[in-house]
């Protein structure tokens, strides 16, 4: 700590390489200004005639002298660290190469280490990407990624120390490192390749590469390949903003020409670029593609006349997803929404395991303006550790705001630490002994920032002092365990108004001196204030700008109240905070206040166009009229309309159905085309919302003609066309049970006996994938599950249908609706 | 690569509308996708030039049809590709994408409008056939005075589709612009795209490939209606 402010210094003096300090020691390197890593090697094998596509972890076997040559030639040019030929050693790379992961990386470290004998040179075991992309984006679940690097690890024990290079996406690395950190005692190096835009291919910035892998406890990070050594400077200078660990560049030697597949910058070239580098912070460098044992010397001789000189900046408190890193150094607006307390409807999603409902609340907010996102799935009822795997899971396939974990039990909190992909904050610790030694492990292990209620057994204390001590109690329990001061936010809780109206003020003097004394970041829940009142909205408001003058950082609201984030975005223009009111310009230009349904911007764009969409003489302004031309809040609100004086099935049966029917028969006849179709079975869905919110408040049961179990087989991860039948199945009244893409045989029959549907409905794209489709549907007579199976996809015929031995073959989504009513009524 | 517009009225076809015009409602749902995408779409292509070692047709040995290419270990397998890059000396592989963010701007519009998804879909289709014919012409020109076929795919005719895994090794495609394979050897991202071009000295037939060797003549539902795809 520094004596003058009480800020924890993180950075007193010059940047230096300390952190390997015991390999380094025994290596005798400990002394170095940097170390020097080693060049190419795919290079230097396709030199010597590999071929484009061939596994070069063969070579380790049927050309040892090659390989070993290599390595000794980087060695002689200078080469502190040399990488092994392992790169692409893991299951699915070596796949019928003949040679096993764990002898392709025992030969590789064995290898590098002939080389090295009698040298102090550290051999690295190198990890590229598996390439396959984990999920959403590819089918690798997190898991078995883990998994495949864990293999990797435990057969690379021989090694000095692990690097995992190249990589792209961020949940992929996460499952690296924790596969290292987990299964071995080596330190870990990890490098990324950033792009010239900033971001890797997955959309992975630098500061939340740098803030998660930090916080992994990786012993240096940095960028690898991309680009040549100038445009990495900015990636550099960057990494050195959000990260105090040593920085590792290991840039090409340029672009490659597609003809020649020559590189454009030479050795020298590339070391006097490379110098450029010392002086932004980087102390780890070396060659990627295109570099050679010249371009190792060369730098080398850079490197040693260079001046290694680069003051740290602090390490901002900050969160982030892969794509989007938020900086707590003004008030950001956390949202509430993720939460079943109260709410039916929520947790009737959450019973259903409804993740569409999930994703749905969690862009509300984003639009609403939340800049992090609780996440809360507790009900008793449900498991919920599965739950919210599968709530972060989702919620992050969609959007890029920060997620808070928000759970009272750990297994919870750590199953979702595990998949998040970025730097999350868990929701919560407290001043018990229980909860302290139970969450901040888990908090520091993964690289969390935390919230720290003031409480402890005896509850919550009355005075504002009391709460300052719990808070310093956390506070010095999470810098003990080496969870840095920034990481730590303090919530000094929130009591209600009209209960305890001498709490209010406590509250807001115990946040003061949290944020003011300790200099630590504050949390409140606010709506809490106004409980059992009145006009609740006036008084949270207030309550919401008082605390942000007293040092409140992060509002925990409902943002799709526009007065709450309204009053943040205000108090950040006030402050000084939102330069020429940028933002609230931005957010409140043309803005009305208005308490109509329908205001001009949000009218149906239809409307005014006049559309005849497929319509047989509908009339103007009825529910049918607006099924059939797509007019979203016109559907809403005829609904409601209709609801005062009609029963709700009648709406369905009567309304909602033959309409769609009509433009279903429509498309039928090729007068109305998919769109059409769609948005119609959309003013359907909307109906439905506003019907089954009806039917939740008078505490009836949904209604339901019947189940339907849907999924994209196993290896498909197209699944565009299976949604658009689940929307329209939805809207005849049927509940689809969406088992989503890529699902596992087996998933399928389970959820099919659960659920005891009628009807199974399977969906595949490829002509690779229809063999999966033939195998669930063996397996589902196997275990003679009571259902008929319906199937569809791009590729299938009818015929083809018939001889896999599905019931019904559905060439698009009206064909499905019509088995649907066959088998199910 | 920047696209300025998308080809929309290609897009359409896709969804079925065959010579129709979508009404009022539709297209101001459209240009709104169009904006969308456009402001996602990060097109990127990598390509490599291969002389070609050798080409087994049927006719001319008993060994399996098939095309070898110098440096590359990857041999093109199949009567189709070695009728295609037939009196060709070389042949260009190349992958393109329009990114990850496509991927996502679907799977987001999907829960909030499901016909915005399917629109944005088409859409992206069309564009990626765009940006085909971009980076055919760029790599063209990098060729100079040369000529080159049409297109050809990896899942064309009888050129296995399973080729796709090595084919995008020999390109570092993951590597280079981010394209990799799921195990039922689909390319993620989804709108991404591998393909031959046979490049000759000579003018050749540009052979355009046609729904003889599609594998999905057998459903298309184009073809059902006597119409054609444009590939």
């Amino acid at each position: 700590m520094c004596a003058a402010c009480g800020k924890a210094v993180l950075f007193a003096g010059k940047v230096s390489i300390v952190e390997f300090k015991e390999l380094l020691l025994r290596k005798n390197k400990a002394s170095r200004k940097y170390i020097l890593l080693d060049g190419a090697m795919g290079t230097m094998l396709q030199a010597s005639g590999l071929k484009l596509g061939q596994v070069p972890e063969v070579l380790s076997f049927t050309d040892e002298e090659l390989l070993i040559g290599i390595h000794r030639q980087y060695i002689e040019s200078g080469s502190d660290i040399i990488y092994t030929n392992t790169f692409g050693a893991n299951r699915y790379k070596l796949e019928g190469c003949g040679y096993s992961v764990r002898q392709a990386i025992k030969k590789g470290i064995a290898n590098a280490r002939k080389a090295s004998e009698g040298t102090d040179c550290i051999v690295a075991l190198d990890i590229g990407p598996i390439g396959r992309l984990v999920e959403p984006t590819g089918d690798l679940k997190f898991e078995e990624a883990y998994d495949i690097y864990k293999e990797q690890v435990l057969a690379g024990t021989d090694a000095d120390i692990i690097v995992f290079e190249t990589m792209t996406d961020l949940l992929e690395l996460k499952a690296a490192v924790l596969a290292a950190k987990e299964n071995s005692e080596l330190p870990v190096i990890c490098t990324m390749t950033f792009e010239q835009n900033m971001r890797t291919f997955t959309g992975c910035q630098v500061s939340a590469m740098a803030l998660t892998m930090e916080g992994l406890g990786v012993d240096a990070l940095g960028v690898n390949c991309s680009l040549g050594p100038d445009e990495l400077v900015p990636v550099v200078e960057e990494l050195r903003r959000f990260t105090s660990l040593p920085i590792v560049v290991k840039p090409n030697a340029g672009l490659p020409d597609p003809v020649t597949n020559e590189y454009n910058v030479g050795p020298q070239d590339f070391a006097e670029k490379m110098v450029k580098m010392a002086g932004i912070g980087a102390t780890i460098m070396g060659g990627c593609c295109g570099t050679t044992p010249a371009y190792i010397s060369e730098l080398k001789k850079a490197l040693d006349g260079a001046e290694f000189v680069c003051e740290r900046a602090d390490i901002p408190s900050a969160v982030c997803s892969a794509s989007n890193t938020v900086i707590i150094d003004q008030p950001r607006i956390i949202g509430e929404r993720i939460n079943p307390t109260g709410k039916k409807l929520f947790k009737q999603a959450l019973k259903e395991h409804n993740l569409d409902y999930i994703m749905n609340q969690a862009l509300e907010q984003i639009e609403g303006g939340a800049e992090i996102l609780d996440v809360n799935v507790g009900l008793p009822e449900i498991n919920e550790k599965n739950m919210m795997v599968d709530a972060i899971r989702a919620i992050q396939s969609v959007c890029d705001v920060p997620l808070q974990i928000d759970s009272t039990i750990p297994e919870v909190l750590e199953a979702g630490l595990r998949i998040y992909c970025g730097k999350p904050i868990v929701n919560s610790v407290n001043g018990e002994e229980e909860s302290l030694n139970n969450v901040l492990p888990l908090v520091k292990k993964y690289g969390a920032c935390v919230i720290g209620l003031t409480l402890d057994a005896n509850g919550i204390p009355k005075t504002a002092g009391e709460r300052v001590a719990i808070a310093r109690k956390i506070l010095d329990r999470a810098l003990a365990i080496g969870i840095p001061k920034e990481n730590v936010f303090i919530d000094c809780l929130t009591l209600t108004a009209s209960a305890e109206q001498d709490g209010v003020m406590e509250t807001l003097n115990a946040l003061h001196t949290v944020r003011y004394e300790l200099g630590l970041n504050t949390v409140l829940g606010v709506s809490n204030i106004s409980f059992g009142l009145p006009y609740r909205e006036l008084v949270n408001q207030n309550f919401l700008t008082m605390a942000l003058s007293y040092g409140l950082t992060l509002p925990i609201i409902n943002p799709n109240v526009v007065s709450m984030t309204g009053a943040v975005r205000a108090f950040r223009l006030l402050t000084g905070i939102d330069r020429n009111s940028m933002d609230y310009i931005r957010n409140y230009s043309g803005y009305a206040p208005t308490k109509a349904v329908v205001t001009e911007k949000t009218a149906d764009r239809g409307n005014q166009a006049g559309v005849m969409a497929g319509t047989d003489g509908t009339v103007k302004g009825t529910l049918e009229y607006a099924v059939e031309n797509g007019l979203k809040n016109e559907g809403a609100r005829l609904t409601e309309q209709m609801l005062e004086t009609m029963e709700p099935l009648d709406i369905i049966n009567g309304t909602l159905i033959p309409a769609l029917d009509r433009i279903g028969k429509n498309f039928e006849k090729g007068k109305v085309f998919l769109p059409q179709l769609i948005l119609a079975a959309e003013v359907t869905q909307v109906s439905f919302e506003v019907i089954k919110k009806k039917l939740a408040a008078d505490n009836r049961t949904p209604v339901s003609k019947g189940k339907i179990v849907m999924a994209t087989v196993k290896g498909d991860v197209h699944d565009i066309g299976k949604n658009i039948v689940k929307v329209i199945l939805e809207n005849y009244g049927y509940t689809v049970i969406d088992l989503g893409k890529d699902v596992d045989y087996m998933t399928v029959v389970n959820a099919a006996i659960e659920h005891k549907a009628k009807l199974v409905g399977l969906s595949a794209l490829m002509t690779t994938t229809l063999v999966s489709m033939e195998k669930t549907i063996q397996l589902l007579r196997e275990y003679k599950v009571d259902c008929k199976i319906v199937v569809g996809g791009a590729v299938l015929t009818p015929e083809y249908a018939k001889q896999i031995g599905a019931d019904y073959y559905a060439k698009d989504a009206m064909d499905t609706v019509a088995v649907a009513r066959e088998v199910i009524g | 690569m920047k696209l300025d517009r998308i080809n929309v009225k290609e897009a359409f076809r896709y969804m079925g509308y065959g010579s129709s015009t979508p009404d009022d409602n539709v297209l101001s749902i459209a240009e709104e996708c169009e904006r969308l995408l456009l402001e996602v779409i990060d097109a990127k292509y990598v390509y490599r030039y291969f002389r070609i070692e050798e080409i087994c047709t049927s006719d001319t040995t008993d060994r399996k049809a098939g095309v070898i290419l110098d440096g590359c270990d990857l041999a093109l397998m199949g009567n189709s590709i070695s009728e295609h890059l037939k009196g060709c000396e070389g042949a260009v592989l190349f992958a393109v994408t329009l990114s990850e963010g496509v991927d996502r701007l679907i799977r987001k519009l999907e829960l909030s409008s499901m016909a915005s998804a399917v629109i944005v879909d088409s859409m992206a289709s069309a564009a990626i056939e765009q940006v085909c014919d971009i980076a055919e012409q760029e790599i063209l020109e990098k060729l100079s005075d040369r000529y080159a076929t049409w297109r050809f795919s990896p899942g064309y005719g009888d050129f296995p589709i399973e080729s796709q895994k090595k084919f995008l090794e020999v390109l570092s495609a993951s590597k280079r612009i981010g394209v990799n394979i799921t195990q039922g050897g689909l390319m993620t991202p989804c709108k991404s795209v591998t393909a031959v071009m046979g490049i000759s000295d000579r003018e050749v037939d540009r052979k355009r490939r046609g729904c003889s060797v599609c594998s999905m003549r057998e459903s298309c539902a184009f073809r059902r209606k006597g119409e054609h795809c444009g590939v």
